[in-house]
């Protein structure tokens, strides 16, 4: 037998290992294309899956009713479609140190962390197990989820983060990646839009409640108000016909001179009223009343002020305490409009003071920080819900207590735009039957050193 | 009657009175199979069922995710109830919680009751929870379990169709409602009223990309050689890439081994292969782990790629296939057990299989599904765990 020249057993065997090297070379080629068309199908269903999540997300604009709801929607639509294991939204604080954890998903019966500190956000926006957990910030950040592995996004402006996290690190496939970024950004900023546009809509319903209130207040003071024109315009012409006619004959001078003192009080309460309407609407319209700006003494403003008041405080019994320091500073301003503004408060102060009740009135210089004119009492008060209404126009009419006094309701908001005009403020404390305390601040520039009258001024 | 509920809301209470709702509108339940999402409190959803169906017998368990025609997802907060209304279609419920100690023992305990109490061609469903360990993985064998099973049966004829039991896709645990209540490291037989069969269509999606090989080290689960050389070489020499490093995909999405029963050199036909999934590489060792101890030395295997479009192929045909085995039948409830890797997000396949099984099925039976660990169903006459495969089974009453 030749050596060289193969059997028909060896050719066999040789094709046989031939076919076997080719199909195991084939079947290997095979394996990496599926895997290759695997990998990209799964990259491709991560497209579609930002795809779907922003458009499920979308849909919550309208099946939401609240922001709070709009949290723990979005981080079902985030797990479902993740597949991760927990999820959260946080808010950054406004101390910038802490991170509040706003919506939790996937903790089960285990309590999920209300806050976190984290001073600065961290740059990178995953984990894996190649990441330095025991350092910070990754190991603050695996804090929230209390797991390894993590994708996060921060949105500086909005200031809002998602997180998402895995116990395992090939949670269903793989490990997070840098094409993850799109995913967790993508549905991050559809929850922030969502967030502005829910928020904007209860802005809006908001203003809309606040104008058919508004509107529901001017329609209530309109009718208010031809009611206390009509009133004094009835005396007047009821008391003035009767001494025309002389109706109670000619020998009863002194019934008619009661009758005139009625018309003048009818006559003069007309005119304060029309001056009060004026001044608002000055202000309603103009934003802005001229001031006739003069440097003045605090004390005579003061005692003027009180002058107006004092009868009817004492008509009902109250104590009045007034204290203004020697030595203060003379005040730039228009002295008409802070007496006007200091009266009303008394006259407030008095109105809403039952009888043996007291009023005081406080001025003094807080340090650098300019005039402070403090009218207390120990009246009815009101609730802190009721202080914005009576500082509206219009607001006070709505309150039934305050109908049952004398005047338009108009006295405080005229004050407190008076004030500001100023450059001041107007603060009221209150609380019902604890009495109320409103403080006016006009600012330090306002003040000037009496030795230093006519010079430009020192101002403290 | 049977009816299906199905729920992802996220509260566990509020989830059970979703899928209660359509049931306890049909009537009164008799029993029910249910499945809960992993995010659940599995506890918490048990109780919600039974407030509003009664303290009836669950069985089922967790689940990486749940199938049925209101929705499907795998999300983690699916569920989904089959509430049977027909005081007849009650079944006798086995449950062992010997599955920590011996798989076999377990599987014996049940085999042993059935036989006592089943009858000739009953069907039986079992479900076990598969999760034995988390750190590292290891799961309890489904192979021992259905040995054990099969050798307390002796030589009873009988279908058996079950699956292995998962919370999620990663294998972070199992739960099992036992017909009693929740358990752990546990199954539960629950053998079908004589009157109820069951079709069953084992539908797969594997095809072998190598030549034979034989497995020449393998100790339990773990292969160590193939042909005389390191398993994970081998492995890594076909698919071009290093299996053991960190960042590498998990294997049993890449490959998994095959054994051909039959012919070994007839054609090829699906039904012909089992499929082991390979849970983890060893660089150390150079071995792969299988998901099941049940190949031996000298077993003779191919490696075998997943297909997506082979999957998606033979889920039209296995459920074309059922629908004509069954179509004049009274079908009860179809039964799809899916494994939690042929989902798309795990398998990248371009459309979800249980999605094309729902299309493709009949409409007019209800239908409850699961993502599962392991599946169970005949292979050449007896049943066995399965890899990477999804069975239908119809329960259709006959007489």
């Amino acid at each position: 037998m030749n050596p060289e020249v193969p059997t028909p057993v060896q050719d066999l065997g040789r094709e046989l290992e031939f076919y076997r090297r080719e199909y195991n070379d084939l079947g290997a080629r095979v394996l990496r294309l599926q895997e290759e068309q695997s990998r990209a199908f799964r990259e491709a269903r991560r497209s579609r899956t930002v795809a779907r999540l922003i458009r499920e997300a979308y849909k919550l604009v309208d099946r939401t009713s609240s922001i709070d709801e709009v949290g723990a929607l979005m981080l079902k639509i985030v797990v479902d479609n993740t597949i991760c294991d927990r999820a959260a939204i946080l808010k950054r604080a406004p101390d910038r140190e802490r991170f509040i954890v706003t919506h939790t998903l996937g903790f089960g019966e285990e309590d999920p962390p209300d806050e976190l500190v984290l001073p600065s956000p961290p740059s990178f926006y995953y984990t894996t197990s190649a990441t330095r957990m025991e350092e910070p910030p990754a190991r603050d950040l695996v804090r929230i989820l209390r797991l390894p592995y993590l994708l996060w996004a921060f949105e500086t402006e909005s200031e809002y983060a998602l997180i998402i996290g895995n116990r395992s690190e090939g949670n269903v496939n793989r490990p997070f990646e840098a094409g993850d970024r799109e995913l967790i950004e993508g549905a991050l900023s559809v929850y922030v839009d969502i967030v502005y546009r829910k928020r904007t809509e209860e802005d809006l319903r908001a203003a809309k409640r606040e104008a058919e209130s508004a509107r529901a207040a001017q329609a209530a003071f309109l009718a208010s108000l031809s009611h206390d024109l009509r009133t004094p315009l009835n005396a007047i012409i009821g008391f003035s016909e009767v001494i025309r006619d002389q109706l109670l004959g000619p020998d009863t001078q002194e019934k008619y001179r009661e009758y005139a003192t009625h018309i003048h009080e009818s006559g003069t309460h007309l005119l304060s009223l029309i001056n009060d309407i004026l001044d608002l609407s000055k202000l309603e319209k103009q934003g802005s009343i001229p001031l006739q700006e003069e440097p003045f003494e605090i004390a005579d403003v003061v005692h003027q002020a009180l002058k107006d008041a004092l009868p009817a405080a004492q008509e009902k019994g109250i104590a009045v305490e007034v204290s203004v320091p020697d030595q203060m500073p003379l005040l730039l301003a228009d002295p008409r409009r802070i007496r006007q503004v200091i009266a009303n408060l008394l006259s407030n102060a008095t109105k809403f003071t039952p009888s043996g009740g007291k009023v005081a009135l406080h001025t003094f210089v807080d340090d650098g920080r300019g005039l402070v004119i403090e009218v207390s009492d120990t009246g009815i008060g009101m609730a802190s819900d009721d202080i914005p209404k009576a500082l509206a126009p219009f607001g006070q009419i709505q309150n039934v207590y305050s109908r049952q006094h004398k005047g338009t309701g108009l006295g405080l908001p005229i004050c407190k735009a008076l004030v500001e005009l100023h450059g001041g403020s107007l603060a009221i404390r209150s609380a019902p039957d604890q009495g109320t305390t409103v403080t006016i601040r006009l600012p330090a520039s306002r003040l000037i050193e009496a030795a230093e009258t006519g010079d430009p001024g020192s101002v403290l | 009657m049977v009816r299906v509920g199905f729920s992802r809301n996220v509260d566990s209470g509020t989830a059970a009175k979703e899928c209660a709702r359509p049931i306890r509108e049909a009537g009164q339940a008799t029993w029910a199979i249910a499945f809960c999402g992993g995010k659940h409190n599995h506890e918490a959803f048990l109780r919600g069922l039974r407030d509003e169906l009664g303290d009836i017998p669950v069985v089922g368990g967790s689940a990486a995710g749940t199938i049925t025609r209101a929705g499907t997802g795998y999300g983690g907060f699916e569920t989904a109830v089959a509430g049977f209304l027909d005081p007849k279609d009650r079944p006798r419920i086995i449950a062992t919680g010997r599955l920590a100690t011996s798989e076999w023992d377990a599987g014996l305990e049940l085999g042993e009751a059935v036989r006592k109490d089943a009858a000739e061609e009953s069907t039986v469903l079992l479900f076990y929870s598969s999760v034995a360990a988390t750190a590292p993985v290891r799961l309890h064998p489904g192979s021992p379990l259905v040995g054990g099973f099969y050798h307390g049966l002796g030589d009873r004829n009988l279908t058996l169709v079950g699956a292995g039991t998962l919370t999620d896709m990663n294998l972070s645990g199992s739960w099992l409602f036992d017909g009693t209540g929740l358990a752990a490291h546990s199954a539960v037989a629950v053998v079908m009223p004589p009157h109820l069969h069951a079709e069953t269509a084992v539908l797969h999606g594997c095809v072998p990309v190598s030549s034979f090989m034989e497995i020449t080290r393998i100790e339990g689960a773990e292969v160590y050689e193939l042909d005389g050389r390191p398993a994970v070489q081998v492995l890594e020499e076909m698919l071009g890439v290093n299996l053991t490093s960190g960042q590498a995909q998990s294997p049993s999405l890449i490959a998994t081994l095959g054994e051909k029963h039959g012919d070994r050199f007839g054609p090829y036909h699906e039904d012909a292969y089992v499929n082991r999934l390979i849970l983890s590489a060893n660089a150390s060792t150079g071995s792969i782990t299988l998901f099941e101890p049940d190949f031996k030395p000298g077993t003779i295997v191919q490696i075998m790629s997943r297909d997506n479009a082979l999957m998606i192929e033979s889920v039209r045909k296995g459920t074309a296939e059922i629908m004509r085995r069954t179509a004049n039948r009274a079908s009860k409830i179809a039964l799809y057990i899916d494994c939690a890797g042929r989902a798309s997000a795990r398998s990248g396949a371009p459309v979800e299989e249980a999605d094309v099984m729902l299309e493709s099925f009949r409409s007019d039976v209800p239908l409850i599904g699961f993502y599962s660990g392991v599946e169970i169903a005949p292979i050449n006459g007896q049943s066995r765990p399965l890899d990477w495969t999804a069975v239908l089974t119809v329960l259709y009453s006959e007489g």
